[in-house]
C-alpha cells in the first residue's frame, strides 16, 4: 500500500519534473530567439565592418611582418637542435 | 608495561575495524582512478584523499565533537553525557555497549535541544569537531561550495554557440529525462523491496543523470545529505566514463547516413546579445522556478561577469584561483562522507547501478531528440550532438564530435554540441530546482 503511493509520487514527480523542464526550455527558446532579433535590428554591433576594412589593409605588411619572424625563429631552432 | 598497553590500545593498528580499512582501500582505488587512469582527476584526487583521513582510527577528523566524544571519551564522560540524553546504561555492560547505546539515541530520539547540550557537554570536556566535519559544515551543508563552482563553470561557459541555434536547447531538456527516469528507477526498486529508498534519497539519486557534480552536491545535501558521499562519487565516476558510457548507446541508435549529416555553419554572435542572455535567463528564472535561483543565479552572474568585459579580474578569479581553492575544499568534504558506517551499505551498490542507468537513458533520449528535430526541421541536425545535452561540459560535446569524426572525417560537430552541452547545465539545474520545490 505504502509502496504504490511512494510508486505514485515518484511517477506524478517524473511527469510534473519533465514538463516543467520542457516548458522552461521553450520559454527560454522563445526568448531567446526575440533576444536576438531584438539586438540584430535595433542595436546591431557597431563597428562590425570597420575591423574587417582594418584587417584587409593591414594583411600584407603583417603578414611580411610575422614571416619574417617565423622564419628566423624557425632558422634558430634547427640551429640549435643541429649541434 | 601498563603505559606500553595504553600505546597500543592508542595505536591505528588496535582500533582500526574492518569497515575503515575497507574504506581506506576504497579511497587509494578513488586516488588510483584519479592518477593512474587520469579519471576526473580535479575531484577524484581530494575525494579519495579525504576518504582516506576520514576513516583513519581514533582521529574522527570527519566527526563533530559530540560523535568523537562517544566514540573515544572515558566512561566518567559517557556517563555524562547519558544523563544529558536521557538514557540509563545498565551497569553491567562494558564501555562499548555504552558508546551503542548513545549512538542509537542521537540518531534517534533525541530532540534539538537535548544534542545542543550534549554537544556542549562534549566541548566542555575538550572535545572539538574534526577538521573534515568543519570543511563539511562550511562548504556543503552551507550549500556554498557547490555555488561557487557553478559560478566557476558560468564564467567558463561560451553561450554563443547556443545563442547562434537556440533550439539546441530542446535536446538539453530531453537529456534530462534521463534523471526522472532514474528516480523512478530507486522508487521501483523500493517498491519491489530490493532497496529502501525514500523519495527524497530518490531525487537526489536521479540527479546523477544530470551528469553535473556541482548540481548533484548541492540537490544531495538539501535532499538527502546521507547519501551525499555514495551520490557525488557516483556523479564524478561516471562523468569521466562519459567517453566509453556514450558512444556505444550513439551507434545504437543512428545509421551511418544519420551521423554523417553535416550541419550548417553557426551564425556569428554579436557580444550584446551574450550580455543579455544571462540577465533573460535570469529573469526566466526569478518568473517562473525561484527553487533554482542559487544555482541558475550564481551561474548567469559568473556568465555575465565573463561577457560584461568590464570585470576581466573579477571573471578571471571566478574562473580560475576561486574554483580551485573550492574545488580542494569540496573534494574534501566530500571525502568526509566516504566514512565506512555510511558508505558500506547495499544502497551503494544500488545508487553506483542506478547512476549508470540514468547516464545511458540521458543519452539515449537527447539522441532521440535529435533525429525527431531532424525529420522535422528544415536544418539538418546530427543526432550525435543529441547525447551532449547530459552536461558533462565539455567531455560529452567532445564525444559527440569524436563519434562524428569516425563516420565522416571532415564533419566537425565540436561547436554545434556545445550547444546542447551547455543547455544540458542550464536543464539539469531547472530539474534540480523542480525536486527542490516539489520535495525540499
Amino acid at each position: 500500500m505504502q509502496d504504490m503511493q511512494l510508486l505514485e509520487e515518484g511517477l506524478s514527480l517524473m511527469v510534473l519534473g519533465m514538463g516543467f523542464v520542457f516548458v522552461f526550455l521553450t520559454l527560454l527558446v522563445i526568448v531567446t530567439t526575440l533576444m536576438s532579433r531584438f539586438i540584430g535590428r535595433f542595436f546591431p554591433e557597431p563597428a562590425a565592418p570597420a575591423p574587417v576594412r582594418g584587417a584587409a589593409t593591414s594583411r600584407p605588411a603583417q603578414d611580411n611582418d610575422s614571416l619574417a619572424a617565423i622564419t628566423a625563429a624557425v632558422h634558430r631552432y634547427r640551429r640549435r637542435h643541429r649541434r | 608495561m601498563e603505559k606500553l598497553l595504553t600505546l597500543w590500545h592508542g595505536s591505528g593498528i588496535y582500533n582500526l575495524t574492518l569497515g575503515q580499512a575497507v574504506m581506506i582501500l576504497v579511497g587509494m582505488l578513488l586516488l588510483y582512478l584519479a592518477i593512474g587512469k587520469k579519471f576526473e582527476p580535479l575531484l577524484l584526487v581530494p575525494i579519495g584523499f579525504g576518504g582516506i583521513l576520514a576513516n583513519i582510527p581514533e582521529a574522527g577528523l570527519a566527526l563533530s565533537a559530540l560523535d568523537q566524544a562517544i566514540e573515544v571519551a572515558k566512561p566518567a564522560v559517557l556517563q555524562q553525557l547519558a544523563d544529558v540524553l536521557g538514557v540509563s546504561f545498565d551497569a553491567g555492560a562494558n564501555a562499548e555497549a555504552w558508546r551503542e547505546a548513545l549512538k542509537a539515541v542521537i540518531q534517534e530520539g533525541a530532540t534539538a535541544d537535548m544534542l545542543r547540550t550534549a554537544r556542549d557537554v562534549a566541548v566542555g570536556v575538550g572535545y572539538g569537531d574534526g577538521m573534515l566535519y568543519s570543511f563539511y559544515t562550511v562548504a556543503i551543508a552551507s550549500g556554498i561550495a557547490p555555488l561557487i563552482i557553478f559560478m566557476g563553470v558560468g564564467a567558463m561557459t561560451d553561450f554563443g554557440p547556443l545563442l547562434a541555434n537556440p533550439r539546441t536547447l530542446f535536446l538539453g531538456a530531453a537529456a534530462q529525462f534521463g534523471i526522472f527516469a532514474t528516480l523512478l528507477g530507486a522508487v521501483g526498486m523500493t517498491s519491489m523491496g530490493w532497496m529502501d529508498f525514500s523519495l527524497n534519497q530518490a531525487a537526489a539519486i536521479g540527479i546523477i543523470g544530470g551528469a553535473d557534480g556541482p548540481t548533484s552536491i548541492y540537490v544531495s545535501s538539501i535532499l538527502a545529505p546521507e547519501l551525499l558521499g555514495a551520490i557525488a562519487v557516483a556523479s564524478y565516476s561516471y562523468m569521466a566514463l562519459v567517453p566509453l558510457i556514450q558512444p556505444p548507446i550513439m551507434k545504437a541508435l543512428t545509421g551511418q547516413k544519420e551521423r554523417e549529416i553535416v550541419m550548417t555553419q553557426l551564425r556569428p554572435v554579436s557580444k550584446r546579445e551574450k550580455i543579455v542572455f544571462p540577465l533573460a535567463l535570469l529573469i526566466l528564472v526569478v518568473l517562473f522556478l525561484p527553487d533554482a535561483a542559487p544555482l541558475l543565479g550564481m551561474f548567469c552572474f559568473g556568465n555575465l561577469m565573463r561577457e560584461c568585459g568590464v570585470v576581466e579580474r573579477l571573471s578571471d578569479t571566478a574562473q580560475n584561483a576561486l574554483i580551485n581553492i573550492v574545488t580542494i575544499i569540496l573534494g574534501l568534504s566530500v571525502g568526509s562522507k566516504l566514512m565506512a558506517d555510511r558508505f558500506l551499505a547495499f544502497e551503494t551498490l544500488g545508487i553506483l547501478a542506478l547512476g549508470m542507468v540514468a547516464f545511458a537513458i540521458g543519452t539515449a533520449c537527447g539522441i532521440l531528440m535529435a533525429k525527431l528535430m531532424n525529420a522535422v526541421s528544415r536544418m539538418p541536425i546530427n543526432p550525435l550532438i543529441g547525447s551532449a545535452g547530459v552536461s558533462a561540459v565539455p567531455m560529452a560535446a567532445r564525444v559527440s564530435n569524436k563519434v562524428g569524426l569516425e563516420a565522416n572525417p571532415h564533419n566537425f560537430l565540436l561547436m554545434h554540441a556545445m550547444g546542447p552541452n551547455v543547455a544540458g547545465v542550464i536543464g539539469s539545474a531547472v530539474a534540480a530546482g523542480v525536486m527542490i520545490k516539489y520535495l525540499g
